[in-house]
């Protein structure tokens, strides 16, 4: 199992996580950090999907999907959805 | 028009004619208003005079008994609203909110708030009937201003609204919304490293998208509940998401059919008219149609935000930015959601700055709500820091874009948001416009050069596509995207790049909601990335099936079958001696082996690339009046892989356009009741042609490898860097710092008559 560096947005884990912003987890795709999150804090994974855009190793993904893969070290942030014109 | 590099594609990367051009040159094309039902009723929404003012009663008693009236609502016919932000930060969506905007209720929160509407049988009934509608308001102060809106002592538009984003909660009520805030690593260290330290504050007027085709609807209620709509949008499916939830009907009793759109910028990706038009419809059992004004487009449709700015940069002799600081106030209109995020997040993007803070406010007035418009908010945070990025590039000594090149953002660098850059582009930009020959020339009297920068994210996310092919080989595709920047145009060519087919056989078309996937709107520049790599994988399952066939007629195994220029081919000669088969062949065999020849895609398209930009112009100004004529224009931009060269060219231009209207001419005016004294292009100054030169636009391809053809957004980040390269430049010209836009002759003659800072 690889391991990923998870960040949430200050503002996230102000509501869900009591301010803990920084996380290690065994994970091959984002379904992984989702579920483990989801597992330390009950409810967190429906606010992560339906209120986050996710960056993985910087590539910028407008909503998060179980789908995405990730390598060994992989960093993943969740920050607040972006909206354009 | 310049010359891309040599293309590595057959289609991609050409310039054919647009598809949609010749319905749109010989007025055939179908906009919102053209679409008439027999027995459509007119529908009209009665608006609010007044900026701020408690509806205590209406009464619609005359108008309803007025013959030819067939339905009037106002606000408490629509379903009531939970008061919850559902969704996050930037597009978290109150419904309280949204449905007291489609039509107010307790109170008017501006001039031209929906606050009745009436469907008729002609024009002139409904106008008779608006003068029997009695509303009984008491009218209260007004605020226009994002810093008096602010101010302790400010008329309150909600009396309790406490503001998001503060700890502990503030106890009392104010007009700010929301407080953001963002940092990275430790500014007061930063600032302490600097050997020189620049603070301006900036002001930016609100101004509107200015599209030319106004909002306008058509609704039909059926009487089993089932429903249609014709509108004019950016996301139909959007449109029926919003309409559905505001009237409390299931989705799928909706149906929606895009319109051709007369532009939207972001400003149609909102509901104004469609769920009154929809409700009256339902009312009445007939079709209502409502088409605005321009005068209810400025005073009724979301412009986007006005701002108060502070911005302080940091930097040593040697150029390097040791620390950034901006706080960013924004008019959020009559109901929370301005962009203020955006500006907060891409302000300093474009740079290496290990220390960065910035602070955001949004901040409800007794204006229009704000929507989107073209990269919401990182245009107006850019205008004041690359400003300040001319005035510390101008106090060290150092050419602006050598400057900015030492500072450029690459793959890697930290951004405020939180990752590192995923994709560069950027410092491609500045070499653009370092190489461009026009950029070292020499200046007259009273000219003077400019340069700044832009950054925006780009968006992804869902879109769907089906592709059909057709008896004779050709092919249709079909997305839930309408075409505002020409996308037909380079969904066709990614098809026909990927078939290996001539671009003239194949045909791209919007479809309604029902008859493809769903699909987000036409805006956030992600059509060309996300819709069209659904096109491009349902080109992809289509090849598949068109191998599996040949394969069937060949009796063959489908692995000894390849894909190649248009035809299915052996893929080796082991497989044994036959002719390719074209698309018109394998389609004449279409039902023996197994029926249409069809496939869709739907993504969620993740890993888009953000947009960089980077511009120079020269300008002259007047100093008798004040008048600033733009010289020329250089735009240089990262466009992954241009598709469509000329469309991609018509953004970046378009976009400049419109920057320079933010820069120089365009702004709301009030009077002093609260009401817009400008609502109409004759004093809504746009540029127009004979303001503007030729606008060059600078084709930067460094492709976004998640893309099957390297294409990254291009539709936005062209607006972010004019406002701030003219202000730039009127400064070189005439040594004035401007900070307020619009930089309009009288602010120039003002700041003449005043010395130098």
């Amino acid at each position: 199992m690889t391991t990923a560096q998870v960040t949430l947005s200050s503002g996230f884990s102000r509501r869900y996580t009591g301010g803990r912003r920084e996380f290690e987890i065994e994970a091959r795709t984002l379904r992984d950090v989702i579920r483990a999150l989801d597992k330390m804090y009950p409810g967190l994974g429906d606010h992560l999907e339906e209120e986050t855009t996710v960056a993985i190793d910087g590539a910028i993904h407008d909503a998060p999907g179980y789908f995405q893969k990730l390598r060994q070290g992989s960093e993943v942030f969740f920050i607040p959805k972006l909206e354009g014109g | 028009m310049n010359d891309v590099a040599p293309s590595r594609y057959k289609w991609v990367g050409t310039r054919p004619i647009r598809p949609d051009g010749v319905p749109k040159v010989t007025g055939r094309a179908m906009y919102g208003a053209d679409l008439a039902y027999p027995g459509t009723l007119y529908g009209k929404v009665v608006r609010s005079p007044h900026a701020h003012a408690r509806i205590r009663s209406i009464n619609t008693e005359k108008a309803k008994a007025l013959p030819g009236v067939k339905a009037v609502i106002t606000g408490s016919d629509f379903p009531n609203q939970n008061f919850e932000y559902i969704g996050p930060e930037r597009v978290a969506v109150n419904f309280w909110h949204v449905t007291r905007n489609v039509m107010a209720r307790e109170k008017a929160l501006y001039e031209g708030h929906a606050v009745a509407a009436i469907a008729a049988i002609s024009k002139e009934i409904a106008e008779e009937a608006e003068a029997l509608i009695e509303i009984d308001y008491e009218v209260l102060p007004h605020v226009i201003d994002v810093d008096d809106a602010m101010k302790p002592d400010a008329p309150l538009l909600f009396e309790d609204m406490i503001t998001r984003g503060v700890e502990p909660a503030p106890t009392k009520p104010s007009n700010v919304s929301k407080r953001l805030e963002f940092a990275i690593g430790d500014v007061a260290k930063g600032f302490k490293e600097a050997d020189v330290v620049i603070e301006k504050e900036f002001k930016t007027a609100a101004v509107h998208q200015a599209y030319i085709e106004p909002h306008a609807t058509i609704a039909r209620v059926d009487a089993d509940g089932q429903g249609e709509i014709w509108a004019s949008s950016q996301g139909h499916f959007v449109v029926r998401a919003l309409t559905a939830k505001l009237l409390n009907m299931p989705v799928g009793d909706l149906r929606v059919t895009p319109a051709e759109i007369g532009g939207g910028f972001g400003g149609k990706t909102v509901v104004y008219i469609e769920p009154v038009a929809t409700l009256l419809a339902k009312l009445t059992g007939r079709p209502v149609k409502i088409v605005m004004s321009r005068d209810e487009v400025f005073k009724a449709s979301g412009p986007t935000s006005g701002s108060s700015m502070k911005v302080k940069i940091g930097v040593k002799k040697d150029g390097t930015i040791t620390a950034a600081e901006g706080t960013f106030k924004f008019q959020a209109g009559a109901f929370p959601g301005s962009p203020v995020m955006n500006a907060c997040l891409c302000a300093f993007a474009p740079y290496v700055v290990e220390n960065q803070h910035t602070v955001g406010y949004d901040v409800v007035c007794n204006r229009p709500k704000s929507a989107a418009y073209r990269a919401p908010g990182s245009p107006i945070s850019a205008f004041a820091v690359e400003s300040v990025m001319d005035m510390c590039a101008k106090k060290i000594g150092m050419d602006p874009v050598a400057f900015r090149l030492k500072n450029a953002a690459k793959v890697g660098t930290p951004m405020i948001y939180g990752p590192k850059l995923g994709h560069g582009g950027y410092i491609e930009t500045l070499e653009a416009l370092q190489q461009h020959p026009a950029y070292k020339t020499k200046l007259g009297k009273n000219q003077g050069r400019g340069v700044a920068s832009g950054y925006w994210f780009n968006g992804g996310g869902e879109s769907s596509a089906t592709v059909q092919i057709n008896a004779d080989g050709t092919i249709l595709v079909a997305t839930g995207s309408p075409d505002i920047g020409g996308s037909r145009a380079s969904m066709a060519l990614m098809a026909a790049e990927t078939f290996g087919v001539d671009y003239k056989n194949v045909r791209a078309i919007v479809a309604d909601t029902a008859s493809v996937g769903y699909t987000h709107v036409t805006g956030g520049s992600r059509v060309t990335f996300a819709t069209g790599t659904a096109v491009v994988d349902a080109s992809k399952k289509a090849i598949d099936d068109l191998r599996a066939r040949a394969a069937m007629i060949w009796d063959v195994d489908v692995d000894g079958v390849v894909w190649e220029d248009g035809c299915a081919k052996p893929a080796s000669s082991n497989v044994g001696d036959f002719k390719p088969l074209s698309l018109r062949e394998i389609a004449g065999k279409a039902a023996a082996t197994g029926g249409p020849i069809t496939a869709a895609a739907s993504v969620n398209a993740g890993g888009q690339a953000p947009g960089f930009a980077s511009q120079f112009c020269d300008v002259e100004v007047d100093p008798e009046t004040g008048k600033v004529t733009i010289l020329r224009f250089v735009a240089a931009q990262d466009v992954g892989t241009a598709i469509h060269p000329s469309y991609v060219e018509g953004q970046i231009q378009g976009g400049v356009v419109q920057g320079i209207g933010w820069a120089l001419h365009e702004e709301y005016i009030y009077n002093p009741k609260g009401q817009m004294d400008n609502a109409g292009f004759l004093d809504y100054r746009c540029p127009v042609a004979s303001d503007l030169p030729m606008i060059e636009p600078l084709l930067v391809e460094v492709p976004n490898p998640v893309h099957p053809y390297g294409a990254k957004g291009v539709g936005e980040v062209n607006i972010c860097p004019p406002m701030a390269a003219i202000a730039n430049a009127i400064d070189a010209a005439i040594g004035r710092r401007m900070t307020e836009l619009p930089m309009s002759p009288p602010k120039i003659r003002a700041a003449l008559d005043h010395s130098a800072d």
